[in-house]
């Protein structure tokens, strides 16, 4: 790996294929949960502890500290500042993410796509060819079915695990033969959400409870699996159009205006995934989840699918006392 | 029991939905406004009294197709095409100002509604879940300052089978962004004209209308602006505050114009107060429920002469392109984008207004805010203006940690000194 240009990425909205197609090698940064107050200078306690979390261990860390963010909420806007300051002579990019999948969001993300391969070829020399872009998407895609096929049958903290080694791993740096295996059929199916969680935490807890987390919609879970990117188009213009449609019509996270689509995607993934039930846990001070919840649990509700939120610090080192609940909760649904 | 405890035990607290609906409530309320018990410090807070009394009465008894606005949304927009703006965030301050909101948050937090969130969109969630907030025909948002308008305003969208629309502003400095930005707002600007069932040619009267009311009101704005520049002007920030709702929601209308014509005519006549007190700039927002803080200042003779939210970002608008004008307006606001932006607004006005110190107010569960607080303080620190970040909750009163706030303040003014 060119530790050069190796770049962070921290949202799954993040633009892998140009990235890759521009010769960079992204790749995912969870941050440390357990050293959150070394952000404390630059982040106000009130913020995202995943963002906390990645400011933190980067304080901590040789450079360079080249980052890639996109505009998807506060907490990301705010990690964007708070690393621009901190890392001046790194490369730090910002890039818009519209909050609607119509045409105008449609147009904006377009947009946003030349504006970054026009950025990279500025600053980095990269020449992004039509082919090249293809050819990364492409990979990206069999990384994507790799993910599920290898995933299938993994439950809990082994398939979250695997989900952020993927979202890690350099392009073409990953060799995933070898790994997966089937968890076993024990456990009351459970269907996990919310934003992100630490694999040590909340989600043990779930497998230790005697749950068997069967689909993680996690943001560093399976939802950026779930939908393909995959652009098509002849020139580098239809295919950066194409490739906006893809990442605006994918399973969207709670921030999106098509929350109604978000809701149902849920609701059908539960059924079709044979969960008897859906744990909802996220963490704190994540306002997309915070006011995506009371809707969640109406939802469910009506739907008749039992539901127990959870609510996480990253560092989760209270995921003894949640046990107790947990266990309440897969005896309440238990077959 | 004080006299605010005993109206707000006999009167405020007995609300009820179906009194905010009532034409003999209303009625009542705009009688007081005019009459002489009501004594506001200036004559510019009538004018600006009577406009919000008017338009919400309006909402409630629905004279018009109401929208639900966030605080970027631009008034000239729903002014021009015939609707009535209501600012939700605005209308949870008065709550809180009235001793109220505890109750509302805890309606919402019953709904599932987590205490990290916001308690200005708690509080507003709470009111409308109850029946106390006039009904939306539609919900705008624009998608700064912050998350959580077009997050809460979704559950109220489902809470009232209204529609939700969403308008993107994208990152400052994108080329075709401000174009973008546009044709979000013309397409907003058909759906406000089919609610209130203009044509094409009222809808082009109507926005060239109101920004051109817009662009009177802004020139006595800068008037101000200049007058509170002087030493020790005779308005104080912390009454000031309050002209964000003007700024927000007035823009657009008759009322905006006078309020700050008015405004600047008094503060020309009253001329300076004289004085040696030091000079504060105030960023975020106050607690609306209590003065206590300014006391303090107050106390130790220093002054707030300049507020994060009350001045002018903006140039005057052209009436003949209301879209590329409004998109400019709100696209070049610096909430939108980067901190880097903000802290330089607020590093120009803490050189403008020659400020000795500044606050910076960390809302609870303000995410754009407080999340930028600390750059915005090395940025005002850099420049030799000292700089007090002081946590709170603007709504909820319960949050207010009365003997660490007069602490870390006193120590603060004591070092101004």
């Amino acid at each position: 790996m060119e530790k050069g240009k190796t770049i962070a990425w921290f949202c799954t909205y993040t633009p892998l294929e140009i990235l890759d197609a521009a010769g960079l090698v992204p790749t995912r940064h969870f941050g440390d949960p357990h050293i959150l107050e070394y952000a404390d200078t630059q982040l106000h306690p009130a913020i995202c502890p995943y963002v906390r979390a990645c400011l933190a261990r980067e304080m901590r860390e040789a450079g360079p500290h080249h980052a890639f963010f996109v505009n998807s909420c506060d907490g990301m806007r705010r990690l964007y500042d708070a690393w621009k300051n901190n890392f001046p002579g790194d490369y730090v990019y910002l890039m818009d993410l519209p909050r609607n999948p119509g045409a105008w969001g449609e147009r904006l993300l377009a947009g946003e796509f030349r504006h970054l391969v026009r950025n990279l070829e500025e600053t980095w020399g990269a020449i992004i060819t039509p082919e090249g872009l293809r050819a990364a998407g492409r990979a990206r895609e069999e990384r994507r079915l790799s993910y599920l096929e290898t995933a299938d049958g993994m439950c809990g903290e082994s398939r979250l695990r695997l989900a952020m080694e993927v979202h890690a791993a350099p392009p073409g740096g990953l060799d995933l033969s070898g790994v997966g295996g089937r968890d076993g059929p024990s456990g009351i199916p459970i269907l996990l959400t919310g934003n992100l969680l630490n694999p040590a935490g909340v989600v043990s807890s779930l497998d230790r409870a005697g749950a068997r987390v069967v689909w993680i919609d996690l943001c560093n879970g399976d939802r950026s699996f779930s939908s393909s990117t995959l652009a098509e188009g002849e020139g580098l213009d239809q295919l950066l159009v194409s490739l906006a449609r893809a990442y605006l019509g994918r399973h969207p996270c709670a921030r999106m205006s098509d929350s109604g689509r978000r809701h149902d995607l849920l609701v059908e993934t539960t059924r079709a995934a044979g969960a008897r039930g859906v744990v909802y846990a996220s963490l704190k001070f994540c306002d997309s989840y915070l006011y995506d919840y009371p809707r969640v649990q109406e939802r469910l509700k009506r739907e008749g699918i039992p539901l127990l939120r959870l609510e996480s610090d990253y560092a989760d080192g209270h995921v003894g006392q949640l046990l107790t609940r947990v266990e309440a909760f897969l005896e309440m649904i238990r077959p | 029991m004080g006299l605010l405890e005993d109206v707000r035990d006999r009167f405020i607290d007995k609300l009820s939905p179906a009194t905010l609906h009532s034409r003999l409530f209303w009625k009542t309320v705009e009688r007081l406004a005019r009459s002489p018990l009501n004594r506001p410090q200036w004559k510019a807070d009538r004018v600006s009294l009577s406009y919000f009394l008017r338009i919400t009465r309006d909402a409630y008894s629905r004279r018009g197709p109401v929208v639900w606005c966030n605080l970027l949304v631009p008034s000239e927009l729903i002014i021009g095409l015939g609707c009535i703006p209501f600012y939700p965030e605005m209308a949870a301050a008065v709550v809180a100002s009235a001793g109220l909101a505890p109750r509302f948050i805890d309606r919402s937090a019953e709904a599932g509604f987590s205490p990290d969130a916001c308690s200005f969109h708690r509080c507003m969630l709470g009111c409308a879940m109850d029946g106390f907030l006039p009904e939306p025909d539609l919900l705008l948002a624009v998608n700064y300052p912050c998350d959580s308008a077009p997050l809460s305003f979704a559950h109220v969208a489902e809470l009232y089978d209204a529609p939700q629309v969403i308008i993107d502003i994208p990152l400052p400095g994108r080329e075709a962004g401000r174009a973008l930005l546009a044709g979000q707002l013309e397409d907003a600007a058909r759906r406000l004209a089919g609610l209130s069932g203009y044509t094409a040619g009222e809808m082009e009267k109507g926005l060239a209308g109101a920004l051109d009311l817009s662009n009177r009101a802004l020139h006595y704005l800068r008037e101000v602006e200049e007058l509170r520049k002087r030493s020790d002007c005779t308005l104080d920030g912390k009454d000031a505050m309050g002209n964000i709702s003007v700024l927000a929601g007035c823009m657009g209308s008759e009322e905006g114009v006078e309020f700050y014509r008015l405004l600047a005519r008094e503060l020309a006549e009253r001329g300076c107060a004289g004085g040696d007190s030091l000079r504060l700039m105030w960023m975020h927002l106050k607690p609306w429920y209590s003065q206590k803080i300014f006391n303090i200042l107050d106390r130790y003779n220093v002054r707030v002469v300049c507020e994060e939210y009350t001045h002018s970002c903006w140039e005057p608008m052209d009436p003949r392109e209301p879209f590329l004008s409004l998109a400019g307006k709100i696209g070049g606001h610096f909430l939108v984008g980067p901190v880097e932006r903000r802290a330089s607004h607020l590093a120009s006005l803490a050189g403008d207004y020659r400020v000795d110190g500044a606050i910076h107010y960390n809302h609870w569960g303000c995410r754009q805010s407080c999340g930028g607080a600390l750059q915005v303080k090395q940025a005002l620190q850099a420049m030799g203006v000292p700089t007090l970040l002081l946590d709170g909750d603007c709504v909820d009163e319960r949050e207010y940690q009365e003997g660490q706030i007069s602490t870390r303040l006193e120590a603060f003014l004591e070092s101004l000194h």
